[in-house]
């Protein structure tokens, strides 16, 4: 029971909220809801995004934002895509050098705010442009197809059923969890999220932490830009851009605060499934059209507001009167 | 006169200003198009709605912080007149069609600034909701389509303000009626922002809500008008794309919202509230519609476009950076934190 | 003489919190009237009150003979009580004329900006003071203290009667605070009564003619300021009685330990030229008004502000304290100026505001933190220095000034500093805080750390300090040693 209290109660209550979920679709549409394939393909599609979701929520946690994620995502795509075309060079190779490359453009946003002290918004509002302008220069504007099959076959490769890229999504996932949870650097980066003056007055280094963040941001988002491109066998430097939006609200729905300093890893995960499989269930009813998602998603986001912030409210006059 | 000139100096606006003329010169300079006739109506075409969309970004930004929804509000306020006019058969002047487009974009505006005014949540943050609720309305629920417009906007989309041709190109262009429709826009806001209290208000409370709110302000009001009118405004803009491109078309609006943004901020408005010019706003757009619409007429190739955009939002956000670290080097202003 | 102001029996509660437990409060008309009390004691409650914000849930309220029953902001102006506030409520981003000129227009009702008659408003209202500013200048651009007169100015404007000052000296240096008296007193010639709220005992005496103190929600006492002295004022806020006697000695130059720190000739931004020795034991005062300087040296120590010539010596090795970490690899430790924006990390819980400083050494090599040990280490700090909470995974926001100082304290003590600076250690502090900072200060000090503390109260540094060097525009003027260490001595030196 203890341990329960000292669980995030954001996390509680989003996993309550997934297996009501699951529920209520099991007993609706049992029959073609809960089905193999069905969250195979749920596993493939909220990978991406969900990546992309975690990155974008440590930068917020870390008092900032990145809104450049989809942009890294696409232009890892694209190197990796690039370099594979060439033959005679090895896949791992590109892999690297396109995880290089996403971790490249989250140091120099990192550059960006914290050493020229540019403020997270503009500055990623700046460098997803740049971004994307470089993945158009040298993909030529064009998407980049003709991905080896070896590489390819990873978007449909299965392991006990459960898609591979799901796999790397829940590694990515703990990893993360455990990082921000359980390490100092994790620490450090809730406490700049909270207050960037005091750490500097407690002897954090700002610059470093700051950097470190975007920088692992940059390094998620090319993992989903190295999935999406096994997924759908090409990277194009406008892919998916909706989904920057659609970080931005995970994240939030997830339990981080858009004002830094809180919010949890598994929280965002938990958010990205629920988000998911609403969008599938409304998917099995084939007169729903699949841009409803869109207004839900809405609706969800400043609900989910609205019940924390009245939830908050009470709570910290609970604490107040504790002490 | 020099005093002029030191206060001149210290103003973004000159700043962007000056790019602006150095930017123009080069293009000129290496295509000897840019002063042409049909080029310079062309920018002016381009900008009306972006510029449109500026005054919506200004507003939000200078009293509470950045909106993201106009161009979805945009979308669906404009769908909804058209269809309303569709449906009617109405065939009279064409603002009556604007004004049920400013109506449907006053209701979603005030959903914004209901939200954010009683629970106090980030713009940001409320207004990347409502985006996200609209365009499923849009496209889920009405299930928008691309369509031609009614014979009223088509009439009004077919004047012109003035038309040019280049002699030496044989190029034309044409400069539409919404070009007064962006002018009397801003007239307006200008007149509101500076000469009634109200618009002083939309700065003060940018600048210090509880001064704001003790002046004798009501913040509530005035933030919850600005969100409505933003609404409004968006819908104006929504029409005007429209109009412009003789179809609507419901896919083209999202993904405008970022530009536009960085187009302000270029134009000296503050990130934290409280300083933002029209002028500014104008100059900024006008800056990013160069960069998109001439880059290629000195040679650069349009793949080149985001680059240069990137780069001039990055370069013209680090320039108060720039000017802290040069001012800081001097040793004047040493205090707490800020020496590190 | 006739009252101006007559409250009596306020109550006010906030969600069954009792902030005011029946406050009777009546000041004359043309008197300065000071309000004191301790954080959290319902000062800003009554002034709440009496500017018409909060409705009390008993008690009358009465201004010039005329009572009201219930009472509005706008009827409190009307009624001629003005307030300035803290901050101000100032426009940073707006000019002078305009913060000059709002109020009235808005209380006029005129929904036009009229420039002729926003000007005109503005002349008016400096002229009231002479105060002269660049009247189209930005006020962000402006010092504090200009900021200052721009809200008095202000208030005069709207035919103020009683002016409520809270906390007016704050941010102010000490010729600021000067000047701000001879306007008060001026104000005071002119008939208009000041109810001044404040904290500081030789403020209050200085400029006061009767004090009213409020302890928790009641008034205590109510005098004429002649009939108090400081004891009794200290004692009438607080509730306890202190024994200063021993805080006060001071030890001699021979008595202390080896030398920790050494600056010869340091010069940085903000200061130029600077020595000293400062030795194992010794509590080291560097006094100084706003822009003296002093806050600027006690960074370069602790590397938040680069030196550009001159030397550092810790134990006599020349060092170069490039950052914070630097410092703190060297043992030095600094507590910033102001808790709320430097210090703490308001909403995280207290765990992690106590251990903020330790996180690598209780990782260890792996980077890795166990709850265990970050939670045992912090409950180890809260009971040594008694920080008074239920739980500590609570946000340190929960706790009262005084505790919120001692988890900033906590975090320093942790890492067993040789120098413990401190920046204004009890600004903001109750009496009995401030009296349990100055104990343990001493007390570290007998256990052989060196303690720097900067502040611009010489009430303070006489009161805590063995020795002091008084800064001035940036140079240090004086160093005063132990029996030297006196008010007088410190007016001289800062000459």
């Amino acid at each position: 029971m203890k341990k329960l209290k000292t669980m995030d109660e954001n996390v509680l209550r989003l996993t309550i909220l997934l297996f009501a979920f699951l529920l209520i679709a099991g007993v609706t549409k049992g029959d073609s809801f809960l089905k193999v394939s069905i969250f195979q393909t749920m596993g493939k599609q909220l990978s991406e995004y969900g990546l992309m979701a975690v990155g974008c929520g440590i930068c917020m946690i870390s008092g900032g934002i990145d809104l450049s994620c989809v942009y890294v995502a696409n232009l890892c795509g694209i190197v990796a895509g690039l370099l594979m075309q060439k033959s005679g060079f090895p896949i791992w190779a590109a892999v690297i050098a396109a995880i290089v490359t996403g971790a490249a453009c989250g140091a120099f946003n990192g550059f960006l705010i914290s050493c020229l002290k540019i403020p997270a918004m503009l500055a990623t509002l700046g460098s997803y442009q740049l971004f994307q302008g470089i993945s158009v220069v040298i993909s030529g504007g064009s998407s980049v197809g003709n991905i080896p099959k070896a590489y390819s076959a990873f978007g449909s490769v299965t392991v006990m059923g459960i898609p591979a890229a799901f796999l790397v999504f829940l590694a990515i996932i703990i990893a993360m969890s455990f990082f921000m949870g359980k390490t100092v650097f994790g620490t450090r980066i809730y406490l700049v999220g909270t207050n960037a003056k005091s750490a500097m007055f407690a002897g954090i280094k700002n610059k470093t932490i700051l950097t470190g963040t975007y920088m692992l941001s940059g390094l998620i988002s090319g993992c989903a830009g190295l999935l999406s491109l096994a997924r759908i066998n090409s990277a194009k430097a406008d892919f998916g851009t909706s989904y920057t939006m659609q970080c931005i609200l995970i994240a939030v729905l997830g339990g981080v605060n858009p004002n830094g300093g809180f919010g949890s890893i598994p929280g965002i995960a938990i958010a990205v499934l629920i988000l998911q499989m609403l969008s599938s269930y409304l998917n099995t009813f084939p007169d729903i059209s699949n841009y409803y998602r869109d207004s839900i998603w809405g609706i969800a986001l400043i609900g989910v507001l609205i019940i924390n912030f009245t939830l908050e409210k009470r709570k910290t006059a609970r604490q107040a009167k504790m002490n | 006169m020099k005093n002029l000139m030191n206060k001149l100096i210290k103003q973004t606006e000159f700043w962007v200003f000056m790019i602006i003329i150095v930017l123009a010169l080069l293009i000129q300079a290496r295509s000897g198009a840019f002063f042409a006739n049909n080029n310079i109506v062309d920018i002016m075409r381009s900008m009306i709605c972006p510029a449109l969309y500026a005054v919506c970004a200004l507003l939000a930004f200078v009293s509470t912080g950045p909106d993201v929804s106009f161009p979805l509000i945009a979308a669906l306020s404009s769908y909804l007149a058209i269809v309303i006019t569709y449906g009617t058969g109405y065939d009279g002047p064409w603002f009556v069609v604007y004004l049920i487009g400013m109506f449907f974009g006053a209701l979603m505006g005030a959903l914004n600034g209901f939200i954010i005014v009683k629970y106090k949540f980030p713009s940001l943050i409320v207004t990347l909701g409502t985006s996200s609720l609209f365009s499923g309305i849009l496209l889920g629920a009405f299930e928008a389509e691309r369509m031609e417009l009614p014979d009223t906007l088509q009439r009004f989309g077919s004047m012109n303000l003035l038309t040019v041709s280049n002699e030496k190109t044989g190029l034309g262009s044409a400069l539409p009626m919404t070009f007064l429709i962006l002018i009397v826009v801003y007239l307006i806001a200008y007149a509101v922002l500076n000469f009634t209290m109200v618009g002083r208000g939309v700065y003060a409370i940018g600048g210090d809500e509880i001064s704001a709110e003790r002046a004798g302000f009501d913040v509530k009001k005035i933030r919850f008008g600005i969100f409505v009118i933003n609404g409004m405004i968006a819908a104006v803009a929504g029409l005007c794309y429209s109009v412009m491109s003789m179809k609507y078309l419901p896919t083209e609006f999202a993904g405008g919202e970022m530009v536009v943004i960085a187009a302000i901020v270029l134009g000296g408005a503050r990130l934290t509230g409280g300083v933002g010019t029209l002028k500014g706003c104008l100059l900024g757009t006008l800056l990013l519609t160069m960069v998109t619409n001439s880059l290629i007429l000195a040679g650069i190739s349009v793949y080149w476009q985001k680059v240069f955009i990137g780069g001039i939002i990055i370069i013209g956000t680090a320039i108060p950076a720039i000017q802290y670290f040069l001012g800081g080097s001097r040793g004047k202003k040493v205090k707490g934190g800020e020496a590190a | 003489m006739e009252n101006i102001l007559s409250v009596k029996g306020i109550k006010k509660s906030f969600g069954g919190v009792h902030a005011l437990k029946g406050v009777d409060l009546t000041i004359r008309k043309g008197e300065i009237h000071c309000l004191a009390g301790e954080n959290g004691c319902g000062k800003s409650t009554i002034i709440k009150v009496i500017s018409g914000f909060y409705q009390p849930d008993e008690g009358s309220i009465e201004i010039d003979g005329k009572g009201y029953p219930v009472m509005t902001p706008s009827d409190a102006i009307r009624a001629g009580v003005q307030v300035i506030y803290q901050d101000f409520s100032i426009f940073p981003n707006l000019t002078v004329i305009e913060n000059l000129a709002f109020n009235q227009v808005l209380a006029n009702r005129k929904k036009l900006v009229n420039r002729k008659e926003f000007r005109r408003i503005a002349e008016e209202a400096v002229a009231k003071i002479n105060f002269e500013v660049d009247l189209n200048a930005l006020v962000e651009t402006l010092p504090v203290a200009d900021k200052q007169l721009i809200a008095i100015s202000r208030a005069l404007l709207e035919n103020a009667k009683l002016i409520i000052m809270d906390e007016p000296t704050t941010a102010l240096t000490k010729k600021e605070v000067a000047r701000l008296f001879e306007i008060i007193a001026d104000l005071k010639k002119r008939g208009i009564t000041i109810l001044f709220v404040s904290h500081k005992l030789d403020e209050v005496f200085e400029i006061s003619d009767s004090i009213t103190i409020l302890r928790s929600g009641e008034n205590v006492i109510s005098c004429p300021a002649s009939e108090m002295n400081e004891e009794k004022f200290a004692y009438y806020m607080t509730g306890r009685h202190f024994d200063t006697q021993q805080l006060g000695q001071k030890k001699k130059k021979g008595a202390f330990g080896e030398t920790v720190l050494e600056c010869e000739h340091l010069s940085a931004a903000g200061f130029e030229d600077v020595s000293f020795q400062l030795h194992q034991g010794e509590i080291l005062g560097i006094t100084g008004q706003l822009g003296s300087g002093r806050t600027e040296l006690s960074l370069s120590l602790f590397g938040l502000n680069r030196p550009v010539s001159g030397r550092i010596k810790v134990e006599g090795n020349e060092v170069d304290i490039r950052d914070v970490t630097t410092a703190q690899s060297l043992g030095i430790a600094l507590v910033p100026e102001d808790r709320l924006t430097e210090g703490l990390f308001l909403p995280q819980s207290i765990i992690r505001n106590i251990t903020v400083t330790r996180l690598d050494g209780l990782a260890g090599k792996t980077g890795i933190l166990n709850s265990k040990t970050v939670t045992e280490e912090s409950e180890k700090w809260v009971k040594e220095l008694g920080v008074a909470t239920k739980n500590h995974e609570l946000p340190v926001q929960t706790l009262s000034g005084g505790n919120q100082q001692k988890v900033v304290l906590a975090r320093w003590l942790a890492n067993r500093p040789k120098v413990l600076i401190l920046n204004g250690p009890t600004v903001g502090v109750d009496i009995g805080a401030k009296y349990d900072i100055h104990t343990l200060l001493h007390q570290l000090a007998e256990e052989g750390m060196a303690v720097i503390v900067v502040s611009d109260d010489t009430a303070e540094v006489i009161a805590t300090c063995d020795s002091a060097i008084i800064m001035q525009g940036g140079r240090m003027t004086g160093r005063l040693e132990s029996q030297d260490l006196t008010e007088a001595n410190l007016a001289k030196a800062a000459i």
